[in-house]
């Protein structure tokens, strides 16, 4: 009988790292918190840093799951973790050789950084509200109107330590490019700004496209946070920040107020990992053994994670850690049970 | 008669030593001071301040009656050292003239004069004197025990942390603890010698008589009266540069304070009285959050004040302060402890360049002259909930308003003060003063406590009626203007630290809770309210040590298991926000959630 292993989390790592370990002829099982597979990626409308849509890669992903037959239990959460299973909220037990944590990370709530106005005033929205009202295909104020000037702010609930979250999120500054970049082309005549602190374009094309977004978008970049922001009369939102290259303060009125949010820890993750017998980073997310050949590891034997549960990454990175999960969670399972991965297809 | 014998001759020294110095202090220290402090001392010399003055002294030099208070044992420690030598000393002196009228006699005739009655041929013992001396003596010798008491078990006087000296105080309070016993072990001995004495020495006397033979009695008697006045001698050298300098201080300190006299954000002359009025009883230490939360031990007021006062005060310590106030409000000398810190730590003066104001010509677009006007304030304008809900109140109970800061504004100058810009402050201080008066306003309400205190403590707005929401919103519930909902939702609140022991507003912001739902009090509440930890006066602690503080002071209010954390302050809302996942509103976010007009 194949080794059975518990996934938990069905986004994108989740369901690449079961098919990976299908196709080592491991038997996965996914445990969902949610009514359907695909994580948050399931609600972006492009991704950088090409604007490939986003349903183009998981849409496959979910169709693959299904016809691969994996099982898979939806709107289940999971309470306790161990190598040998898993325990449900509802107090059943799944019993498996491995588990997998692919839990992702929480989207950083903006109404804490208040001083934005978030839930406050109607035109202020998070980089997850754009996207979605790109996929609706139609960007647009409260009262339905256009807007002329956009204000995107970087680093909302990233390296900010009056809000806990010292860590950088990693895809919000090339993010913001992307939805500049997008805002532009479908309202070419707004002016777009971009504040952020530092932008940091790490990966192939981000760069280029940062570079793009300035030549030929005109998309302009201000180096400096916004500190607070307050809803006039009609709606616009006045913004004050500092320029810190001119060294000078600056106050201007925006329409449209869009808050990059970053990527948090799950709140969950501190009992989990208490009762799992996991460890922490500062930061909220699971610490892995090392970041090099133990970046899927954890301190338990047969447990290992997959994706962002272990920090921030993009889609391209957690795609690409889940296969490096598959395979060793397939070292494991052949350590253990002395078995070849192709004995185990025979069987 | 004679009053001389080589023994006191330590005790002569020490004494003309002493009161040279504590003179020489006191003169340089009066001569030194401001103009107008002068004028004050002049002005209120002869009123009834004066002998207010002397009923304080009674209280709290003599009686300690604000320890008591506090702390029944450790009150009873210090007023049985100080009011028992006292009246040791008073007694005496009585006693002295009663059997030898008012004869020219030097103070150490005074001092020793079990010593000198033999000597001068005084047989006749008078009990009641005899009987009072010793009792006293003993009462002393109590207070004597429970120091030592208190030195190797802190905890059990209710102080978990007693104070580390400096050499001088080591040395100082060495002879202190030695002073009494000796003066026991030598007044028995005389009575050993020579018969009489009180219950206490008398009997003592007694028995060292029938258990030492006579040969050995009279070899220690005089080296027993030589300690006694050695022992006084040190003390003497060593105070005025311990801590026992208090004793000196606090008397002409309260006086002072009684004729008005009051540390300001400048340093000046005054400062030394409060300085050195400082006993080190290290009662401050206790409350520190500081101390409690991040096991800081050397920053606390107690250690403060010797650094200042030693002159070897770092801009560390300086600043390592959260000026929540706590410390203050149990300091039995009431010394000004915030204005202290604040300016040791304006040192470092930083005039900025006057290009840099330029900006204030253009600063008010607001317009309207409103009888009422409302300072949000800075921090409000980080959480724009609250000054949201502040515009719903103004406007369903159709209050004219001017709003200050809305449209441009600038800070109360507070932050400024707290790290010692005070030239960089004044400029905030005119500006904002001038533009009140420019708006003609009556009624001043604003939503940070902060600004509350700068404009009670450092404006001069005479005429315009100074409220914090809080205040502002009871009033108008009060007055029937504002109705609220009341319901079955539960509230816990926090005393900001600038609201509460800083503007002694506690009643208010509870009767508006009250009036809305059920109101919960954590373990430390109005006077003893724990800080948020955010406080902008501490430039030293970082974000994770407030986040510390934060953390134990929001568990008390979670504690509570309210349904809601309110508190009426917005830097103080943002600390428990970032401690805790349990709903935080400030209290004019809950009131405009429930208004029923």
């Amino acid at each position: 009988m194949a080794h059975r292993v518990v996934i938990v989390g069905g986004g994108a790592a989740g369901m690449q790292t079961a098919l990976e370990l299908k196709s080592r002829g491991i038997e996965p099982m996914i445990v969902e918190r949610d009514i359907e597979l695909g994580g948050k990626a399931r609600a972006w409308h492009k991704l950088f840093p090409s604007f490939t849509p986003a349903s183009d890669i998981m849409q496959p992903l979910a169709q693959r799951v299904k016809s691969e037959r994996i099982r898979c239990f939806y709107g289940q959460e999971v309470v306790d973790i161990a190598s040998d299973g898993v325990m449900l909220r509802s107090g059943e037990r799944i019993p498996a050789d491995a588990v997998v944590v692919a839990t992702g990370f929480t989207l950083f709530d903006a109404h804490r950084k208040q001083e934005y106005g978030y839930g406050l005033y109607d035109n202020v929205l998070t980089s997850v509200d754009l996207e979605r009202m790109m996929n609706g295909g139609c960007v647009a104020l409260a009262d339905g109107s256009k807007p002329r000037r956009i204000a995107i702010l970087h680093c909302v609930g990233s390296r900010d330590e009056k809000v806990c979250q010292k860590h950088c999120s990693k895809v919000c500054c090339i993010t913001g490019v992307k939805q500049a970049i997008e805002l532009k082309q479908l309202i070419p005549e707004a002016d777009v700004f971009n504040f952020y602190m530092d932008i940091r374009m790490f990966g192939p094309g981000y760069e280029e496209l940062y570079r793009e977004a300035q030549e030929r978008y005109n998309v302009h970049f201000v180096r400096g946070r916004i500190s607070e922001a307050s809803e006039t009369i009609n709606k616009r939102i006045q913004i004050k920040a500092e320029d810190t290259l001119t060294g000078r303060p600056l106050r201007m009125t925006v329409d449209m107020l869009v808050l990059l949010v970053g990527m948090s820890a799950n709140y969950e993750n501190e009992v989990l990992a208490k009762r799992a017998g996991l460890e922490l980073a500062p930061n909220g997310y699971f610490r892995t053994v090392d970041s090099f050949l133990g970046a899927v590891r954890s301190q338990r034997e047969g447990i290992f994670f997959a994706g962002a549960a272990t920090a921030p990454k993009s889609l391209a990175d957690t795609l690409a850690e889940a296969s490096l999960t598959a395979s060793a969670v397939d070292d494991y399972l052949r350590r253990r049970f002395n078995t070849a991965s192709t004995e185990r297809a025979e069987l | 008669m004679t009053f001389f014998a080589p023994f006191t001759i330590p005790f002569i020294a020490g004494t003309i030593f002493l009161f040279a110095v504590v003179a020489i202090k006191w003169i340089l220290w009066i001569v030194k001071l401001p103009k107008v402090d002068k004028r004050l001392i002049a002005h209120n010399l002869f009123s009834l301040s004066t002998l207010a003055a002397i009923w304080e002294v009674v209280r709290e030099s003599l009686l300690h009656v604000r320890i008591f208070r506090r702390n029944m044992l450790l009150g009873f420690m210090h007023m049985s050292l100080a009011f028992g030598w006292f009246l040791l000393i008073v007694v005496g002196w009585i006693e002295t003239i009663v059997y030898l009228g008012f004869e020219m006699i030097p103070l150490q005739g005074h001092v020793f004069f079990k010593y000198f009655m033999p000597i001068n041929g005084i047989e006749s013992h008078i009990p009641l004197f005899e009987q009072l001396m010793d009792a006293l003596l003993l009462l002393v010798l109590t207070g004597v025990a429970l120091a030592w008491f208190k030195r190797f078990g802190s905890k059990r006087m209710g102080m978990r942390r007693a104070t580390k000296h400096v050499l001088f105080d080591r040395v100082a309070l060495g002879a202190l603890w030695f002073i009494f016993p000796l003066r026991l072990v030598a007044e028995s001995l005389t009575a050993a010698i020579y018969g009489g004495n009180g219950f206490l020495t008398g009997s003592l006397g007694g028995w060292i008589a029938e258990l030492l033979p006579n040969a050995v009695v009279a070899a220690i008697y005089e080296p027993a009266w030589w300690c006694y006045s050695s022992a006084l001698a040190l003390f003497f050298v060593a105070m005025p540069f311990s801590r026992y300098m208090h004793i000196f201080t606090e008397i002409p300190l309260i006086f002072l304070r009684k004729w008005r006299l009051h540390p300001t954000l400048e340093r000046k002359s005054y400062d030394n009285f409060e300085v050195e009025a400082c006993s080190r009883c290290g009662i401050c230490i206790d409350p520190c959050q500081l101390q409690e939360d991040l096991g800081m031990h050397d920053t606390q007021s107690v250690y403060f004040l010797r650094d200042r006062r030693y002159n070897m005060l770092s801009l560390k310590v300086a600043n390592n302060c959260l000026m929540c106030g706590r410390c203050e409000s149990v300091c039995p000398v009431g010394i000004n402890l915030t204005t202290l810190r604040i300016n040791s730590r304006a040192k470092r003066r930083n005039i900025p360049h006057e290009g840099r104001y330029r900006y204030l010509v253009d600063v008010d677009r607001s317009s309207g002259n409103g009888k009422v006007g409302y300072f949000a304030g800075c921090m409000s304008s980080l959480t724009p909930g609250v000054q949201r809900s502040m515009e719903l109140i103004f406007k369903s109970v159709g209050e004219e308003v001017w709003y200050a800061d809305r449209d441009g504004g600038v800070c109360c100058g507070r932050p400024l003060m707290l790290s010692g810009e005070t030239d960089a402050a004044r400029k905030m201080v005119a500006y904002n003063t001038d533009l009140f008066r420019r708006h003609e306003i009556t009624t001043l309400v604003t939503s940070c406590p902060i600004c509350l205190r700068a404009f009670r403590e450092n404006y001069h707005l005479d005429g315009i009626e100074l409220l914090h929401h809080s205040q502002y919103i009871d009033r108008l519930i009060a007055e029937g203007r504002l109705s609220v909902s009341a319901g079955e939702a539960s509230f816990s609140y926090h005393d900001p630290c600038e609201l509460g022991r800083g503007s002694n507003v506690y009643e208010e912001p509870r009767r508006v809770i009250s009036a809305i739902g059920e109101l919960r009090e954590p373990r430390h509440s109005r006077r003893d309210a724990l800080c948020c930890g955010s406080s902008l006066a501490n430039t030293v602690i970082n974000d994770g040590q407030q986040l510390r503080i934060a953390q134990r002071m929001t568990q008390e209010l979670v504690t509570t298991g309210c349904d809601t954390i309110v508190t009426a302050c917005p830097l103080c809302h943002k600390a428990i926000a970032r401690a805790t996942n349990h709903p935080v509103a400030d209290i004019a976010e809950v009131v405009a959630g429930n208004i029923a007009n």
